[in-house]
């Protein structure tokens, strides 16, 4: 054997190592996305960071991805033309803040609409206070909500007009957001405050 | 003549209102209108259906004059998405007791003509497929979770 082939075959080797050490290493420390389940509440791990978008909240001030930074955030997708789980949701969204103690400053509730055709920033000024004068409210384009609830892994869709009106089907998650704007958990609902507050101390605790 | 058989037609068609209203099996209790805030285009009402008969029944249409249209309504989270499905007639079984509640099955009130506080009360008609009619005064009420009573 020449002493090139004998280099080119210890490289071979060394390189055959390094892949197989590295693939154990990878598989050892590197665990997979898990997401576990307790009491309600899906934590994702590692979380999982949000993208830049683009919405405008209830003040017309611009409401992005650093808007959820420096704060845990509740957030929940909804419209105002529905009489029923949206304003169900938010009253529970208020009794976790009355939890909370209102002392809590690193936390912020958010309802965003995904019927950017009926609600903007005046009709969300409007509708939210009645539920918490801190509630936030935010909309934008459907390329903006879209790229955001894809992001969380939820879903909205316009349902079909009938009699002039339409409803709007979306998640009725609850999603957690971490002060570094990731996706940390979510609630599948059906909604408990007492849980929902509870979820969000497990996660600040560990 | 006539006079007389004006009476006895008068006498009938009270009769039959009497028979309409003895013939329903169905009470409709804890009716209320969920609250809503300022400016908020549509409502929800909830209330409990007890069939105390044995013959199965359908709630077929309500009325409200307070409201542009009422519509039978029901919240289903399939997949984790909430959608809201129009009902043609919720059916009330036999000794069967339907809730409608929060969440799930609901008026859905459109477009109220007056604005609507807590403390007022909304009349409701409630049609069934039997025929019966059943009014009821709903009052308006600032809906709560439940979980934060103790304090």
């Amino acid at each position: 054997m020449t002493r090139k082939a004998l280099i080119s075959v210890s490289l071979v080797a060394a390189l055959g190592i390094i892949l197989v050490l590295g693939y154990l290493a990878g598989r050892t420390f590197r665990d997979p996305a898990r997401a576990i389940t307790v009491a309600g509440m899906t934590v994702l791990e590692p979380a999982s960071p949000l993208p830049e978008f683009r919405l405008y909240d209830q003040n017309n001030q611009v409401f992005d991805r650093t808007r959820l930074q420096g704060k845990w955030s509740y957030v929940f997708f909804g419209y105002t033309h529905c009489p029923d789980i949206c304003p169900t949701t938010l009253v529970v969204l208020r009794d976790v803040q009355k939890i909370a103690g209102g002392k809590e400053r690193d936390i912020q509730y958010v309802f965003i609409s995904v019927d950017p055709e009926r609600d903007n920033a005046a009709t969300l000024k409007r509708y939210l206070p009645y539920f918490h004068p801190e509630f936030i409210g935010a909309t934008g384009g459907q390329g903006e909500l879209m790229r955001l609830t894809r992001a969380l892994g939820a879903y909205y869709e316009s349902g079909e007009a009938r009699n002039g009106s339409y409803e709007v089907h979306h998640s009725a998650a609850i999603f957690l957001i971490d002060p570094e704007a990731r996706l940390r958990g979510l609630f599948a609902g059906p909604h408990d405050a007492a849980r929902l507050a509870q979820g969000l101390q497990r996660l600040k605790g560990g | 003549m006539a006079q007389y058989k004006n009476f006895a037609v008068g006498v009938m068609l009270m009769m039959t209102c009497l028979l309409a209203v003895a013939d329903s099996t169905v009470v409709v209790r804890d009716a209320w209108v969920r609250e809503a805030p300022p400016g908020a285009l549509v409502l929800a009402a909830y209330f409990t259906l007890e069939n105390q008969g044995s013959k199965a029944d359908k709630l077929v249409a309500v009325l409200c004059p307070d409201f542009d249209k009422v519509e039978i309504h029901a919240t289903e989270i399939r997949n984790g998405v909430a959608r809201m499905i129009a009902l043609d007639a919720l059916p009330i079984p036999p000794h069967a007791v339907v809730k409608l509640a929060p969440g799930g099955q609901h008026l859905m009130l459109h477009r109220p003509r007056r604005a609507l506080t807590a403390g007022m009360r909304i009349k409701l008609e409630l049609r069934f497929d039997s025929g019966a009619r059943l009014t009821v005064l709903a009052p308006v009420r600032r809906a709560e979770s439940g979980a934060v009573h103790q304090h």
